[in-house]
């Protein structure tokens, strides 16, 4: 957030883009132990009418939670995060994720965050993104 | 296939530790070489490990629930932190199907999350929405 200045409604959050590569999703399965074969076998994700292979969207949600928490400055300043995961995102693909304030607590301070994220493909793959964030100690 | 007679069901994780090195390879796993935050405070999405991830195996291992994993969509992903959860603790998670709703040959099935840690605190509430093809008839 702007040092020295109280966040305002309209506030942009700074975007973070990650690309997410098929070895950040095979990471991303052994670290979480989701190792559904959707994420990890081209032949069984078409099998089931995918492309092929895509992110865990915990992965996405977790980026997502990144972009909050570097602008919050620190994992717990996020007191809530949701989303949904409205396309794949598939590897080799960029996620862009970006926010604003759209709510200030007049008496606790706490921010709400409007988010979402895009992919380099230019599918919205989460919308209805929502945070939000504990004000300073 | 679950259907609304399933709504109670009730999935429980005790005793997830939330250790140094998976917070470590998690971190690592979703930031790859753009660390955020230095080791020690834990991402808000490792919730996915801690919480969803062991209630949920349970879950689709019920039998009686039926749900079928080929198929099955993440659709939506809600949660709260109404305390940071801290590396070393252990949290106790349960997960409850809270509706179960066919609609246009598809099922909702909501759950609800939520994860305690060793004083008993609530560390992370949740809201799972799974999407699956309905039986055909």
């Amino acid at each position: 957030m702007t040092a020295g200045r109280t966040p305002q409604v309209g506030d942009e959050m700074p975007a973070l883009t990650r690309t997410v590569s098929q070895e950040q999703i095979v990471a991303y399965a052994e670290a979480s132990g989701d190792r559904n074969p959707i994420h990890l076998d081209p032949e069984f994700a078409r099998g089931v009418g995918l492309p092929g292979t895509i992110a865990h969207g915990f992965l996405e949600m977790a980026i997502l939670a990144e972009a909050v928490a570097r602008w919050a400055g620190g994992y717990e300043r996020v007191a809530e995060l949701g989303c949904r995961f409205s396309k794949p995102l598939l590897p080799g693909e960029a996620i862009t994720c970006t926010g604003r304030v759209v709510a200030v607590d007049p008496v606790s301070g706490a921010l709400t965050l409007q988010l979402e994220a895009t992919s380099s493909r230019g599918e919205r793959v989460l919308t209805n993104g929502r945070a939000v964030v504990r004000p300073d100690d | 296939m679950p259907d609304p007679s399933h709504v109670g069901r009730r999935y429980v994780a005790p005793g997830q530790l939330i250790s140094p090195e998976r917070v470590a390879a998690y971190a690592s796993a979703v930031s790859g070489d753009d660390p955020t935050f230095p080791p020690g405070s834990v991402p808000p999405a490792f919730a996915a490990v801690y919480c969803v991830q062991p209630t949920l195996a349970e879950m689709f291992a019920d039998p009686e629930l039926g749900i079928e994993l080929a198929g099955l969509i993440h659709a939506e992903q809600s949660f709260e932190w109404p305390v940071p959860v801290r590396p070393g603790d252990v949290v106790d998670a349960a997960a409850e199907v809270t509706s179960v709703e066919a609609r246009r040959g598809l099922t909702f099935v909501t759950v609800g999350l939520e994860a305690t840690n060793q004083a008993g605190e609530t560390v992370c509430r949740g809201r799972t929405l799974l999407l699956t093809r309905s039986a055909a008839r």
